[in-house]
């Protein structure tokens, strides 16, 4: 589904060292990764290179078996419109409602042609969405109405609405109670269990990261330094793996 | 010695870079409008935003634009007894100056400012973002309504702003100088071409359109933040500013 092969960005500021430096991986259809590392070492800037928002300086990305750097405009946004993502800030639309926050998507799909769905059939979907993070009673009011983690759980709505085979979560619960934060895990569970998409999440909360993820990646100072099973990640031969994972103040980080 | 020439250098770069970056929107917004790619909702939402909102304050700027037109030119009309002058100076000076620059001016700090923070905020809450991931680009969508809105919306603005002008021109001439309506009235029909309304309105679109690049430039190029937005609000106004006078002076010599 993912394919990375030597993915190298450079840092805004030439002096600094590149931001990624090599990074391979492959990510097959239906499985679950988490990524995680420190602080500022790009987490989230790789999964906009994995959307196709941001272009590395070398390496090639594939999505669907499709190289982005080689694709033209009409076949990117044909596969960005494939692509479900929850972005860390949310990214929900100022001067749309809730309602129309979720049905974007679907209505673009339907402009490129990607969806058969009319509006009564949108409108239907939306409802069901919004239901299914428990918001349906609030599709008419706009995202400044919302606390914090309804407004995540709209644009949780948002991304899986298009029910898109590859989905993106960055950092789905950064900033949440662990109430809420339980119960957006549950929902993303409930989601992948119905759609058996491909999820890659970014998420600070190692531990429910984890109990998330069938895989786990780690970047840190531009390499990927842990690919594996999460079980694993505490029993890694890297000591920066090790101390992220059990979160240690003493050691290489 | 190296400092100075260093400094000149990163001065020149910055400003190439932020010229060069608003004439490429200003060319992928053409070529945008001219495939007939924008979003027409956007664009009547844009519309009423920019446009119909500001009709209080146009108004009311315009209102005593011709009133200070009058008051300034009050003091020779009396001395030279040429009350017959008052409705062609007041009118002059208001289509083809004072109208399209204080309007422009009215307009780049209320819509302007306002649309440099909105597509700032957009950028640093990843709204910007958000739009592409879901294939939508961000200028056909974004960018042509508000140009196309702050143009027509200005236009509209010049010519009601004009007539409000030219009647509060009345309204001061008679209250201060007792210069009757039909009078002043006579005068401004009989002095002034269809020519000089339309340079005015030729001006105002133009500086609309300079309004318009510099917001959504400045807008667009947003980092760092909340003061990052701060920065390039500060920054569309001056610079829009600064276009309007100088295309003010060009536009003049061109158009006299």
């Amino acid at each position: 589904m993912i394919a990375l092969d030597g993915i190298r960005k450079l840092h805004l500021d030439p002096v600094q060292p590149p931001v990624f430096d090599g990074i391979s991986l492959r990510i097959a259809e239906g499985e679950t990764c988490g990524l995680c590392g420190p602080g500022a070492s790009g987490k989230s800037l790789l999964l906009k290179i994995i959307c196709g928002l941001v272009r590395p300086e070398h390496g090639t990305v594939e999505v669907a078996g499709r190289d982005l750097g080689l694709a033209s405009p009409d076949e990117l946004r044909s596969i960005q419109s494939r692509i479900g993502y929850l972005f860390q800030n949310n990214a929900l639309f100022d001067s749309m409602t809730v309602q129309e926050n979720v049905a974007f998507p679907l209505r673009q799909r339907l402009r490129l042609g990607q969806e058969a769905l009319d509006e009564q059939q949108i409108l239907a979907r939306v409802s069901e969405s919004l239901r299914g993070v428990g918001l349906a009673t609030h599709a008419a009011k706009m995202p400044s109405q919302l606390s914090g983690g309804q407004r995540k759980r709209v644009a949780l709505a948002r991304a899986v609405v298009a029910r898109p085979p590859l989905l993106i979560y960055d950092e789905p619960t950064a900033g949440l109670d662990p109430v809420t934060t339980a119960k957006i895990y549950d929902l993303l569970g409930t989601e992948q269990k119905l759609t058996k998409s491909t999820t890659l999440i970014v998420s600070s909360d190692i531990d429910a990261l984890r109990r998330f993820s069938d895989r786990m990646l780690m970047v840190y100072r531009g390499r990927l330094c842990y690919d594996g099973p999460s079980a694993d990640m505490d029993e890694s031969a890297s000591p920066v793996v090790r101390q992220f994972v059990r979160g240690e103040l003493e050691g290489p980080l | 010695m190296t400092r100075a020439l260093l400094t000149l250098g990163m001065v020149v770069l910055s400003l190439c870079r932020e010229v060069g970056g608003m004439a490429l929107l200003g060319f992928y917004t053409f070529v945008n409008l001219l495939r007939g790619r924008f979003d027409a909702k956007e664009l009547v939402r844009n519309l009423y935003k920019m446009g119909v909102v500001s009709v209080p304050i146009v108004s009311l700027t315009a209102l005593f634009t011709g009133g200070t037109m009058v008051i300034q030119s009050g003091i020779f009309v009396q001395r030279f007894q040429a009350y017959g002058l008052l409705g062609w100076g007041t009118g002059y000076a208001v289509l083809r100056e004072v109208g399209p620059i204080l309007i422009g001016l009215m307009f780049s700090g209320r819509v302007g400012a306002n649309n440099a923070a909105d597509l700032g905020s957009m950028v640093v809450t990843e709204q910007v973002d958000g739009l592409r991931a879901l294939a939508i680009e961000p200028i056909p969508y974004l960018i042509v309504p508000r140009v196309l809105a702050m143009m027509l919306a200005m236009f509209c603005l010049l010519v009601l702003g004009d007539a409000v002008a030219i009647g509060g021109g009345m309204l001061f001439g008679k209250l201060l100088l007792g210069v009757d309506y039909a009078s002043f009235y006579a005068s401004f029909v009989d002095a002034i071409k269809l020519w000089d309304v339309t340079v005015g309105l030729l001006k105002g679109t133009f500086f609309a359109l300079m309004i318009a690049l510099t917001s959504c430039h400045y807008g667009l190029s947003v980092k760092g933040g909340a003061v990052g937005v701060g920065q390039s609000v500060n920054d569309a106004v001056v610079a829009a500013a600064l276009l309007i006078m100088v295309s003010d002076d060009i536009w003049t010599m061109v158009l006299r």
